[in-house]
């Protein structure tokens, strides 16, 4: 398998009042069809790292190749274009646009592509059945739990069949049902569809779902840990190394066994 | 940090939302002292015009103060709604009730008494600047900067009780709702899809049966109309944009051809938002704008009725002495010495009219001779006319009876003179001031004129003699012949002037009344609009900055999801487009009909159209609103695209 994003020696820094590097010399690689999770305290840059692959952002040093593409060399507008035709976002606080309904949410980007009616309904009957959420299409974002909004914007993510989905701590704000549910799909969308899921995660339950954990630290390159045949016993790993990585004991509120 | 520390850096560090509300305060803290300055000048005082001027700027002053009062209301309530968050968690840190009353009195007086001292302040500044433009159009000799406490108390009293009260009524505005509800936020956005299709019908129908009634109005109803229609139409609007239009924007959107379509998705869907949350402004806003525009267009109207005066007033000065007046040539003198002392170049004709009876119509009947009427005609460059013995032609006594006046024939005797004679047709140019002659005028052949002249001398209808005076130079005569004026306004008080052996008229001097007077009206009428103008715009700026964090967050999703830079102008386009000029093209809706009903009335009135300055006044409204809604969008752009 080819790799789909590559970071090389990846330097970020945010100048303002107060120097920043929020990376350093990063290297990071994501395979075609990996379901990749990054992991690291706060303050680590995991969220700029996430930036850096969602090309809004762009490295003050080293190389970004997403899908062939080099983020730097495209206009603003291109870049635009590129995001929607082979990007797919789920944020943690979900960030559905409340004006519109679940329905209209989920075909927000194949209407911006100019996509044609019938083939935006069939796309949507589709993927509300797989994601169970076909019910409630016609409900507003503010009607629905936490589990059905990340669904619909899982759903939104999905849509328009991108190759790489780039997920902020999609379970950050969900009970622990909704939240297994939550990863149970997006491992059902990477095995069945081949798509490319970068995670970023607080979370070690959640890490525990993918096939590969990248830890990072200070914006450095930490660790990386390959997911074995019992999810138990990865999860006990990522406990392992995070417990290595020193960060506080907060960083692991979320720990549960399952 | 006491108390009043903090309240003062709530304000001071939130300038960026206060900065509008705190425009348009001051903007209207300084037009209304403006006002109030001329209000109190020591040197206007007992004069016609500056009556007017006083009577104008007082009821501007209570539009202004009503409006303003209104305006603080409004957004002060909004205000304070959109800052629920910030006070759920004062109350959350343990602050009482009652301190958060004193905070919010405490924030609204600090902006009361900056903004009333910021506009005394430019007011002052520019009342030399005010003072030269009035006296410009009320040609007054000039207006003396002063100083007197009258205008500063005037102010200051006014808009300091209105900021008390309304810093005394806010607290009541902040939903006594529980503590998680006011950090939650503005919350109740359901209300914001809700809409009833019954009001949508009565907006729909309200508004269009004013419509309809405005535009088939007759002379005979309008007065009928003019109370019935304003408040349909106000009701009308309301409905129209609290229900009408979102339950259209509905409609749109079950329409997926039409809604599914590029970014038209999110505009629409935005657009319902929007229009729902500011439905209640857009009405004020509409209404307002609505009577702003009928005022303006009004006073425009009057002021080129005053640009045809000329046409109905070719003569620079009128004296009519009738049989038996003494004072005959001490007057005429005095008029030509007044002129000749003000280096004013007239030429004078003294044209004798004779008064028959009529044998066809059985009234009295004027006649001037052909020759007096040439001479005269000559002066404005007119062709002279001849007329055959027993020849006549109608003198119309106004343009528009010219028509008439010309199509007819009539075959008829002079009574007191036996003299037959055929009227056929009219003279065609204007000479003398409409209706200053009589409604019956006719022109004779010198011969005939002659003849009874000498027959007439016997006949007890007297004659009179018409001074006319030719005046190219005519606006300079308003000082002239003014003793002659005094004493026929002082048998006007007596009620003896129907006794008078002489009338005078002096088209100068009404002219510069009329014009002075409409100009005024005009220049105070402009002036309130764009009061009017700032506080729409800051309603809506107000609007759009509360929204903001929400917005940001927004285009920051829209942005990961590939949207790009110029279709994220085209969507605030759309948004914002709608909410300047959407209430504005209602109003200018409104008002176009409703002039169209004026009309009916104008045009019975003074014979004048309205319609070129009313497109006028229309353009130069929608020329401002754009500019304003540039710079708005502008700021806007900015704010949204600025990282947090």
């Amino acid at each position: 398998m080819k790799p789909i994003v590559t970071l090389k020696e990846v330097t970020k820094i945010y100048e303002g009042k107060v120097m920043h590097r929020a990376l350093n010399q990063l290297t990071f690689e994501a395979l075609e069809g990996e379901f990749v999770a990054v992991m690291g305290p706060s303050g680590s840059g995991k969220t700029t790292l996430l930036n850096l692959i969602s090309s809004i952002d762009i490295p003050t040093y080293g190389r970004v190749l997403i899908d062939n593409v080099e983020p730097e060399k495209l206009s603003e507008n291109n870049l635009a274009l590129f995001r929607r035709s082979s990007l797919g976002f789920v944020f943690q606080e979900i960030n559905l646009l409340n004006m519109l309904t679940v329905e209209e949410n989920i075909v927000l980007p194949l209407t911006l592509d100019g996509y044609s009616i019938e083939e935006m309904e069939q796309r949507v009957s589709l993927l509300s059945n797989r994601l169970g959420i076909s019910k409630i299409l016609d409900k507003r974002p503010d009607e629905l739990s936490g589990g059905q909004a990340q669904r619909t914007a899982i759903g939104r993510a999905l849509v328009h069949k991108p190759k790489i989905i780039l997920a902020d701590e999609p379970t950050g704000n969900l009970d622990s049902a909704s939240a297994k549910d939550v990863l149970e799909l997006l491992s059902e969308v990477n095995k069945t569809d081949r798509t490319t899921i970068i995670m970023v995660t607080h979370d070690p339950i959640a890490a525990s779902y993918c096939d590969r954990v990248v830890f990072i630290k200070d914006g450095e390159f930490f660790n990386e840990i390959y997911k074995d045949e019992r999810r138990q016993t990865f999860f006990q790993r990522i406990l392992n190394v995070l417990s290595l990585l020193g960060g506080h004991s907060n960083d692991f509120s979320s720990v549960r066994l399952p | 940090m006491t108390f009043r520390q903090f309240a003062y850096r709530n304000v001071v560090r939130n300038r960026r939302i206060y900065a509008a509300f705190f425009m348009a305060s001051v903007f209207s803290v300084m037009v209304f002292f403006l006002y109030s300055m001329l209000l109190f000048h020591p040197t206007i005082e007992d004069r016609f015009i500056q009556e007017i001027a006083i009577i104008g700027m007082g009821i501007a002053e209570i539009i202004l103060f009503v409006f303003t009062a209104f305006f603080l209301f409004y957004s002060m309530r909004a205000f304070l709604q959109a800052r629920s968050k910030e006070f759920g968690i004062l109350l959350h840190l343990g602050m009482e009730k009652r301190q958060i009353n004193r905070l919010i009195f405490i924030e609204t007086l600090l902006i009361g008494i900056t903004s009333i001292g910021i506009g005394i302040i430019l007011g002052f500044t520019f009342s030399k600047f005010f003072f030269m433009i009035v006296k410009e159009i009320v040609l007054l000799p000039a207006l003396p900067l002063y100083l007197s406490w009258k205008p500063f108390v005037l102010t200051i009293g006014a808009f300091l009780s209105l900021f008390i009260v309304i810093s005394l009524i806010a607290p009541v505005f902040i939903k006594s709702g529980k503590i998680a509800d006011l950090m939650r936020g503005d919350g109740n956005e359901k209300e914001l899809y809700v809409y009833s299709k019954a009001k949508g019908y009565i907006g729909i129908i309200f508004l269009g049966v004013s419509y309809v009634m405005a535009a088939s109005t007759s002379n005979s109803i309008v007065l009928v109309l003019l109370y019935f229609l304003p408040p349909l139409a106000t009701i009308g609007t309301f409905y129209f944009f609290t229900d009408s239009v979102p339950m259209f924007l509905h409609k749109l959107r079950s329409s997926r051809r039409i809604y599914w379509r590029n970014f038209r998705l999110l505009s629409i869907s935005e657009g319902i938002v929007r229009l729902r949350e500011n439905a209640r402004m857009f009405f004020i806003v509409t209404i307002v704008s609505t009577v702003a525009f009928m005022s303006v267009g009004i006073l425009a109207s009057l002021a080129s009725f005053a640009s045809q005066y000329r046409e109905m007033n070719p003569l620079g000065l009128i004296y009519i002495s009738y049989e038996g007046n003494e004072l005959e040539e001490e007057h005429t003198s005095m008029l030509n010495r007044e002129l000749e002392e003000r280096d004013i170049q007239f030429s004078r004709k003294q044209i004798p009219v004779l008064e028959q009876r009529s044998t066809y119509s059985g009234s009295s009947v004027d006649i001037i001779s052909v020759s007096d009427i040439n001479e005269l005609a000559s002066e404005f460059d007119y062709l002279s006319i001849q007329l055959n013995k027993g020849q006549a032609i109608f003198l119309p006594p106004s343009p528009s009876s010219y028509e008439s006046l010309n199509n007819r024939t009539v075959k008829t005797t002079l009574q007191n003179s036996d003299l037959s004679i055929t009227i056929d047709g009219a003279y065609p140019y204007q000479l003398f001031a409409s209706y200053s002659i009589s409604t019956n005028a006719i022109i004779l052949n010198d011969e005939d004129f002659s003849t009874v002249l000498a027959k007439g001398t016997m006949n007890e209808a007297p004659s009179f003699t018409y001074y006319a005076y030719y005046i190219p130079e005519w606006q300079k005569t308003k000082d002239i012949g003014l003793s002659i004026n005094d004493t026929i306004n002082d048998t006007f008080i007596t009620g003896v002037s129907s006794s008078l052996p002489y009338s005078f008229d002096n088209p100068g001097l009404n002219y510069s009344i009329i014009r002075t007077t409409f100009s005024l009206l005009l220049f105070i009428g402009l002036l309130l609009a764009a009061v009017f103008l700032l506080a729409a715009g800051s309603f809506i700026y107000f609007r759009l900055y509360t929204r903001l964090e929400q917005d940001k967050k927004q285009f920051d999703v829209l942005k990961r999801l590939g949207l790009t830079d110029p279709e994220f102008k085209k969507i605030v386009n759309r948004q914002l487009i709608p909410q300047f000029f959407f209430p504005w093209g209602v109003a200018m809706l409104h008002s176009s009909f409703a002039f169209l009903s004026l009309q009916v009335v104008w045009d019975a009135l003074a014979e004048i159209s309205i319609v070129k300055e009313l497109v006028l006044v229309l353009i130069g409204f929608t020329v401002l609103q754009i500019g304003y809604f540039y710079l708005i969008r502008w700021r806007y752009l900015a704010h949204i695209k600025a990282p947090s």
